[in-house]
């Protein structure tokens, strides 16, 4: 999970918000100092400031952008292997959905300070969005689209129903294999790619 | 997380109406003062004022206060708001048409609405019990509940339901993250979008001229 990414940069700047990522599992957002940041990373206070000299409201904002984008980096390493993009959508929303539920960090500040999070978690949104958005039009464009398809059109509304599932699993099970194929292959993408792509 | 759950019955649908002409007269007057400068700063006392009555019978009609007040006013809006968008499901002939109409007339009624708007805008913080990771489930399942049936018409009821989960979630994206192009607003957006994304997964979907 987020830990061993985190241990494997020597960036300064990626420990210190790893680090400041560990405080706020342990501390929440309210209670995380720099100090504590700092002492977790094994830096001196001066040098979190160097890199972040707004101080704690930066260091907390950053750090919760520098977790999310870390989520969407795994979510992209877990389905490069992927053989399809309906494979790849569905190997992503089982993905994201667990590593949701599994994530520590966020489940704890979701339990105890969720006035705190969520605004910063919208905040990331349209940014998330655009990068998802981007990502799978890339992958569109190999694929067998319907005609009249746009790949970046079609991707701005799967990173929207994306972003939209890993929320809230709503009516389908995201846990289960054949609910999500059902969803991505027979109502998700139905309206995107050519039948036969969303056969095998 | 129970008593967020708690909270969103209270202000749901089923949840009795005020009747009288007083506390309507009140109600009326908290929502033109949440317009203006929200949540948090309408006092009681000025929405006696607005509403031209005394205090004592604010707390005769609202004797919870302003929590009383507020859950009372959330209530009735959202009821206005949910039997605006179910017209608009029932008018329509076929499904397109009804979610094109449903999404526009959501879209409309709440920009026009000053009092959400300045939550929106300024107030965030008091729809978070509703926009949690759970409490989204709990709204999707209720609008699947709330305006699967009006889709009937159309659809088995578990598609119905859940072109009505899917429908709110695309209102709820487009509410959050606008697109810098598109606009649910406006009739051909909405319709651009529904047809071109939702339809296909509802193939068979019979054309049915409404009621009346």
């Amino acid at each position: 999970m987020l830990g061993s990414v985190v241990a494997v940069s020597d960036d300064p700047r990626d420990r210190i918000l790893g680090a400041t990522v560990a405080c706020l599992g342990r501390y929440g957002i309210a209670k995380t100092t720099v100090d504590d940041a700092a002492r977790e990373a094994g830096l001196a206070r001066a040098t979190v400031y160097r890199y972040f000299p707004d101080g704690k409201e930066q260091l907390i904002a950053e750090s919760i952008t520098w977790a999310v984008s870390q989520f969407f980096h795994e979510l992209a390493v877990s389905v490069a292997d992927a053989p399809d993009f309906a494979t790849l959508v569905e190997e992503a929303l089982i993905h994201a959905h667990r590593a949701v539920a599994e994530h520590v960090v966020l489940q704890k500040v979701l339990e105890t300070e969720p006035e705190r999070l969520l605004p910063q978690l919208t905040q990331s949104a349209p940014q998330v969005q655009a990068v998802l958005r981007d990502y799978l039009a890339d992958q569109l464009r190999d694929e067998p689209l319907l005609p009249g398809v746009d790949p970046l059109d079609a991707g701005d509304w799967l990173a929207r129903m994306g972003l939209s599932f890993i929320l809230a699993g709503g009516r389908w099970d995201l846990t289960d294999r054949d609910s999500v194929r059902e969803l991505v292959r027979g109502e998700l993408l139905v309206s995107i790619l050519q039948p036969e792509a969303l056969s095998a | 997380m129970s008593s967020s759950a708690a909270e969103l019955r209270l202000v749901d649908i089923d949840a009795p109406r005020p009747t009288t002409e007083t506390e309507t007269r009140i109600l009326d007057a908290a929502l033109a003062l949440v317009g203006r400068w929200g949540v948090a700063k309408t006092a009681l006392g000025d929405v006696a004022k607005e509403a031209g009555c005394s205090r004592a019978t604010l707390y005769r009609a609202f004797p919870g206060g302003k929590q009383h007040l507020f859950l009372a006013l959330a209530t009735r809006e959202l009821a206005t708001y949910r039997r605006g968008i179910l017209d608009a499901i029932d008018a329509a002939d076929e499904l397109g048409d009804a979610l094109t109409r449903a999404l526009v007339v959501a879209t409309r009624l709440l920009q026009d609405h000053d009092a959400a708007q300045f939550i929106l805008e300024h107030e965030p913080g008091l729809l978070l019990p509703f926009l949690g990771f759970h409490q989204v489930d709990v709204l999707y399942r209720e609008t699947a509940a709330t305006f699967g049936p009006h889709l009937e018409r159309f659809l088995p009821a578990d598609r119905a339901a859940w072109a009505a989960e899917w429908t709110a979630r695309l209102f709820i994206t487009y509410l959050f993250n606008p697109h810098e192009r598109r606009d649910l607003a406006t009739i051909d957006d909405a319709r651009g979008l529904v047809e071109r994304f939702v339809l296909p997964a509802f193939p068979n979907a019979p054309a049915i001229p409404h009621p009346t």
